[in-house]
């Protein structure tokens, strides 16, 4: 595990409802290459706000978040050759891939399809490349024969796996995930939480909010314990789960665990 | 006048055969061609209703780009010139009637304006038919834009959201995502938009076009009578609107299967 800094999120805040709702409240927090980081929390805690703001879904009312040395959160910044640059976010999202507790695959298309789209449309990779290279990572998550199905006639497990590699075409840096096993039937969470764990074992860079204890413990490197949109405590797995200090993250786990 | 109907009121109905064909060519082109102004006006306006041009917008910020305290600021910050116009516009249409928007373009605007008076395909009067086609074309676009935003907003969020995280673009993602699925969700709303602007282009006989119904009131003009011109009116306006239905439900169904094949 190296330190190299890929995320820094700096005093991170999100209000909503007229600054009534503080859903990130100054939350500062640093993600580092090859991280597994698990964030966990009480419902409403602002746990998918954080995630969300990472790749700009959410607009931060306050705050930095620095990718590449660069605070995306801003119209613009200065480049190398010192001169003022527009902040292209469609740029940093492609470095980013995102999994959806809903999965949102697009209905209208086939997996295939969900896979090559963005490859093809963005990255301006050529269709039979892009085909090989999503049969490839169909292959690698058992589903090479769902192809040409539509996401309709997939299972929630298969669903989510789809939506994984739909995303690992894009070749991100850092992969995000918003409860991704919270709307799956309890049968087809391993399988989904099996990928996610091959993915981290290869050294992918993960963000991970989750309700999986077994699975920050097993495969998080770090763990984020979020209550009213703040950061209340990190650590290892190891002394969050064993040695929680705040009230809260006790509570929290006296519950859950 | 006779409100009894009799074969002999056919009769005389069909003698005006030539007429009442003449009527039922100008009903079609008036619809086709409303439809054609309404789906682009329709369009634009849904365009220019979802745009986010605010000139303003720097008035709500702070120097860093964060929302300001001012809440007045921030109000004059959302002012959208653009959108405002196409929402003014589609809420004027849908709260007068047809019948008053057409009066007051035939009169008001083409009143102004001089049209060449020629007719084409030897019995359509221009000067009639133009004013006809430009009111109902203002009038559906305003119900077609409704019809477009409303499939679009239809689209869940994160079909949205996962786009963008893929990286694709605003414009992208609205053409490969939002509309070929928005498209499909609003196709039995604009089969039936079809078959109300068929229907409603019959208000145009009240400008002088000759459609269908204005057949009918040559009928009744010559021979005082109503009913058997009105029916056959009626008949021929099941032909175009029942059949037209049909054929759009036919290829929603076939779109539709085509998800789960
Ligand atoms: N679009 C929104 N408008 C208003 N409040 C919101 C919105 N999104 C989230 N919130 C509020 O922000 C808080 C944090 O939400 P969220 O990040 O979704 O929590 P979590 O993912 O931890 O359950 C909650 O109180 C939620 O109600
Ligand atoms: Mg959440």
């Amino acid at each position: 595990m190296t330190n190299d800094k890929l995320i820094q999120v700096k005093n991170l805040k999100k209000y909503y409802n007229k600054d009534t709702i503080h859903a990130l409240d100054d939350v500062t927090v640093d993600v580092n290459k090859g991280d597994v980081m698990v964030v966990i929390g009480p419902s409403g805690s602002g746990k998918s706000t954080l995630l969300r703001s990472l790749n700009l879904l959410e607009t931060p009312t306050d705050g930095e978040i620095i990718f590449h040395g660069i605070d995306i959160t801003k119209k613009s910044f200065i480049n190398s050759q010192g001169k003022k640059e527009r902040v292209n976010i469609n740029l940093h999202r492609q470095k980013m891939g995102m999994v959806f507790q809903h999965f949102n695959l697009f209905p209208h298309k086939t997996i295939l399809d969900n896979m090559i789209l963005s490859p093809v449309r963005v990255l301006g990779m050529s269709k039979a490349a892009a085909k090989e290279k999503a049969l490839r990572l169909l292959k690698r998550v058992g589903l090479e024969d769902r192809a040409s199905a539509y996401p309709i006639q997939l299972s929630g497990g298969q669903k989510q796996r789809v939506a994984i590699v739909r995303a690992l075409m894009m070749e991100p840096e850092v992969m995000l995930f918003d409860e991704p096993t919270s709307a799956l039937d309890p049968e087809m969470v391993g399988e989904v939480l099996n990928v996610m764990k091959e993915l981290a074992n290869e050294g992918m860079t993960m963000v991970v909010v989750t309700h999986e204890m077994g699975f920050a413990r097993e495969v998080g490197n770090r763990v984020l314990f979020m209550d009213e949109g703040k950061l209340v405590e990190q650590g290892a797995p190891r002394e969050i789960f064993e040695n929680p200090q705040h009230p809260r993250l006790q509570e929290f786990l006296s519950k859950v665990l | 006048m006779n409100n009894l109907i009799t074969a002999e009121g056919f009769e005389k109905t069909f003698n005006f055969i030539k007429l009442i064909q003449q009527g039922l060519v100008v009903t079609v082109l008036l619809a086709l061609l409303t439809v054609i102004i309404g789906f682009i006006l329709g369009i634009l306006l849904a365009i220019m209703r979802m745009t986010d041009i605010r000139p303003l917008r720097f008035l709500g910020q702070t120097k860093s780009g964060k929302l300001r305290k001012n809440r007045f600021l921030v109000f004059l910050s959302k002012f959208n010139p653009i959108s405002m116009i196409a929402t003014i516009y589609v809420e004027v249409i849908r709260s007068t009637p047809v019948i008053v928007q057409i009066m007051l373009i035939y009169h008001g605007v083409f009143g102004l304006i001089d049209l060449p008076s020629f007719t084409f395909f030897g019995f359509i009067s221009f000067e009639r038919f133009l004013p006809g086609v430009v009111a109902l074309g203002i009038n559906s676009g305003a119900y077609l834009c409704e019809i477009l935003r409303s499939g679009i907003q239809s689209i869940d969020q994160g079909q949205t959201e996962a786009s963008r995280s893929l990286g694709m673009s605003k414009v992208q993602t609205m053409r490969h995502i939002i509309l070929p699925q928005a498209i499909k969700n609003i196709l039995p709303a604009i089969a039936n938009e079809f078959v109300v602007i068929i229907k409603e282009s019959s208000i145009c006989y009240t400008i002088g076009v000759r459609d269908i119904m204005s057949a009918v009131e040559s009928v009744r003009g010559a021979y005082f009578i109503i009913m058997e011109p009105l029916l056959v009116a009626a008949a021929l306006y099941f032909c175009l609107c029942f059949p037209t239905s049909k054929i759009i439900a036919y290829f929603e169904r076939r779109m539709s299967r085509g998800d789960k094949r």
